[in-house]
């Protein structure tokens, strides 16, 4: 029971980024990290004490990602909108098997990781992390668009990256019951719905001409071919586990 | 040796990821050409290997098989792919983002290769998803349109439903039968189809989910609205999608063949929804105002066809149909690229071989006589059919469900016919001529290839699907409705071309007028989804 108590709150079942939304404990931007390192430490816990689920605590953390589903919806932020997809996916970190759970876990921290540092690079080349009026880039800033397209194609649970395989060996490897449809239909189709608008909003649409493109530097380039790499990586193993 | 055809499916992402290195514009169509040529000449080598020793193709762990089903449609979707990558040389030259087009070409090739070629149900859903995501790309190429993006979104909805389904029904198949491996499983459900009839719900929901899966990705109706409104795509990308996207679902229900034995429910429920489908999209396709919807809706009629033949146990007809539309189809929207270039050096509207064959100028109409010659070219097929029926044996024809589709085909050909050629000026005997061989070399290709096929596919098993198809319909039956359809049709066609209806003075009739908007509103559903699901 305590155990779950833990990893309700470790994997992000509750939605805690609301206090430091609301009270400036620390930056908005440093929320992510935090989240992450929280749920790499609720993967070590249940790696460590193997137990089972119980299925109200799956319910409040369906429940509570759906708040975060419509928070999602409602932002323009990439920076926000990472912990917001980090926190709608927390059912699946609490319903999957230990083992399914710590690989999907990792392949949408790496994905999300990626999508953090891609609003870095909004805040620092125009002013905010917010992609709203940096539309079509796909045409003025390759390089941004096609990494940009890599995550959300990733994170919108599309093959071959790791997190549509792991998805499919995580809902594979549980029980099938009431709940598991619902929380299966609901992430499937909530992940893939903030991915294509956010696609729809930056990678896709007509450049704007008050904006002054600036594409990723060979630094970043690097740093984005690594998680790209990571991300492939996590594919094959997913593949081998979803075939085994 | 004959191992090497298993690399297909890869083959596209090795040409990806080469044009991807590449910076010269003019060495990217050269590259894609040249290797995709391996890969037709590689798919028509594994076609004569599995022709010839009559054995299947198997490996990367009995993952991916190149059988009789690849062996007809690798070498279609092979040879179809190496056009449009010629076509798109030219066409796509001036447009942004010519590396993207050709790499997400490639990728999309890839999946339907490893699609067709699959046979574990985890390697056919990440096809099926794969093909999802490269379609969505393919369709907001034109990223700056809003319009292709919205509807690019759109789509992208309807075939993740199909994902779901799909991915759902594959747990569930796995939960049941206990393996992925697609011809364990078809050997487990002919076994269990021969051991007696079947009442599982959990297998009926397995067939349901399947079909609806294929059913979104076919663009049937009322999943059709994806295929009309994607028209905003490249020329190439329309030919490709119509020639051979919203075929997977046939292709689906083929290799799911074997397990809809087991669920008759669910081979009436694709009849009665391919009927409609069929009917509702011909309709949609003759009262909207947009030609390339018209086009769109011409497809999705087609595509009702096809899942009436998988509901009536015709599954090999399923295949040939749909290699047979999406060559028509492909033909269609690449031919209108040099027609733009045509009109662009002449003032008129540019003439084909077939207009210069069948047209001609007639200012006067006999209506008695025209009605006549439709009368005997309406009864005349049934003749000509019903005799080669009695000549030829029964057993020509065992696939009895095969002859409803005829009809259908010919009716498809003769509303072509009105469409090019506008019966009301063009009524000469060649026009008719033209018409009543159409009809024949559909019934004798039909019968043929589909029996040739059939064989090929199914062996003796392919029987087995019309005795499950619980809707099938007798010979007599068939021609009495065929007889029915064809008056009815031509009813109306005289009506429409030859009554002299006078200008001026005439009021439409209220309701008719009601239903015509409603059908040229596409049933305002269309509308219905930008009004109230503002998702995209």
């Amino acid at each position: 029971m305590l155990i779950d108590f833990i990893l309700l709150f470790l994997f992000a079942g509750v939605p805690y980024y609301l206090v430091f939304e609301k009270i400036p404990v620390m930056r908005k931007d440093k929320i992510f990290p935090l989240a992450a390192l929280l749920v790499i430490a609720g993967m070590v816990i249940s790696y460590q004490f193997p137990h089972e689920t119980s299925m109200p605590f799956v319910m409040v953390a369906f429940l509570a990602s759906l708040f975060s589903l419509h928070k999602a919806n409602q932002t323009n932020n990439l920076c926000k909108l990472t912990y917001y997809i980090l926190f709608f996916n927390a059912p699946l970190l609490i319903m999957f098997k230990t083992k399914e759970s710590i690989l999907y876990g990792v392949s949408l921290i790496v994905a999300l990781m990626g999508v953090y540092l891609m609003g870095k690079y909004y805040a620092r080349s125009y002013g905010s992390p917010n992609y709203q009026s940096v539309s079509g880039i796909t045409l003025v800033t390759p390089y941004a668009g096609l990494i940009l397209t890599v995550y959300f194609t990733a994170l919108a649970l599309y093959p071959p990256f790791p997190n549509a395989l792991l998805f499919l060996n995580g809902i594979l490897k549980s029980e099938i019951s009431i709940l598991w449809y619902l929380i299966v239909i609901v992430i499937f189709f909530g992940n893939f719905l903030i991915a294509v608008r956010v696609m729809a909003k930056t990678v896709f649409g007509k450049p704007n001409d008050n904006v002054h493109y600036i594409d990723i530097s060979p630094t970043e380039r690097v740093l984005h071919l690594l998680i790209i790499a990571a991300l492939l990586l996590l594919s094959v193993i997913g593949l081998q586990e979803v075939l085994s | 040796m004959e191992k090497l055809v298993l690399l297909i499916p890869f083959l596209p992402i090795v040409i990806a990821t080469m044009i991807g290195f590449l910076n010269k514009k003019e060495h990217m169509p050269k590259v894609a050409i040249f290797f995709s040529s391996m890969v037709a000449l590689l798919a028509l080598y594994g076609t004569y290997y599995v022709m010839s020793t009559d054995q299947d193709i198997d490996g990367f762990g009995g993952y991916l098989i190149y059988n009789e089903l690849s062996a007809i449609l690798v070498p279609y979707v092979a040879i179809l792919g190496l056009v449009i990558r010629k076509y798109s040389t030219k066409y796509m030259w001036d447009e942004p983002g010519y590396k993207r087009f050709f790499v997400l070409l490639n990728f999309i090739f890839s999946a339907i290769y490893l699609l067709v070629m699959s046979n574990n149900l985890i390697i056919l859903t990440i096809a099926w998803q794969l093909m999802s995501i490269s379609l969505y790309l393919l369709i907001s190429f034109n990223v700056e349109s809003k319009s292709a993006i919205k509807n690019g979104g759109w789509t992208m909805l309807v075939h993740k439903l199909a994902d779901l389904f799909f991915i759902i029904a594959v747990i569930l198949t796995y939960k049941t039968f206990g393996s992925f491996e697609l011809t364990e499983l078809s050997q487990k459900w002919l076994a269990l189809f021969q051991s007696g009839p079947v009442d599982d719900a959990m297998i009926y929901l397995i067939g349901f989910l399947f079909l609806f899966a294929a059913m979104m990705k076919s663009a049937i109706m009322p999943f059709h609205l994806w295929l009309p409104y994607t028209s905003e795509a490249p020329t190439p990308v329309s030919a490709l999608m119509h020639a051979g996207v919203v075929n997977v679902g046939g292709i689906l229900l083929n290799k799911m063949a074997f397990l809809l034995l087991l669920t008759p429910a669910v081979l009436n429920v694709a009849f009665v929804m391919g009927l409609i489908t069929a009917v509702f999209a011909s309709i949609l396709m003759l009262a909207v105002s947009d030609i390339k919807r018209s086009l769109g809706y011409s497809t999705v009629g087609q595509m009702g066809y096809m899942i009436m033949e998988v509901g009536l146990g015709a599954f090999s007809l399923a295949i040939y149909h749909l290699m047979v539309h999406g060559i028509f189809k492909a033909s269609l929207f690449l031919e209108s690229g040099s027609l733009i270039h045509q009109a662009r050096k002449e003032p008129n509207v540019p003439r084909r071989l077939s207009h210069e064959i069948f047209w001609e100028e007639k200012p006067q109409y006999n209506s008695i006589n025209m009605f006549r010659m439709i009368a005997f070219f309406a009864v005349f097929p049934v003749i000509v059919f019903t005799g080669v029926k009695f000549l030829l044996g029964e057993d020509l024809f065992h696939f009895n469900a095969a002859t409803l589709i005829i009809a259908f085909a010919w009716l498809t050909g003769t509303q072509l016919f009105l469409s090019f050629f506008e019966v009301s000026k063009a009524n000469s005997p060649k026009v008719i001529l033209a018409l009543i061989s159409s009809f024949i070399v559909v019934l004798f290709t039909y019968e043929f290839v589909g029996l040739a096929l059939e064989h090929f596919l199914y062996g003796k098993n392919g029987e087995l699907f019309y005795e499950v198809a619980t809707l099938h319909v007798s010979g007599t039956m068939t021609i009495l409705m065929l007889i029915a359809i064809m008056l009815v049709g031509w009813y109306f066609t005289y009506r429409q071309h030859f009554v002299g209806v006078p200008l001026g003075e005439h009021k439409p009739n209220k309701s008719k007028w009601r239903i015509y908007k409603m059908l040229a509103k596409e049933g305002y559903i269309s509308d219905l989804y930008v009004k109230y699901f503002k998702i995209f």
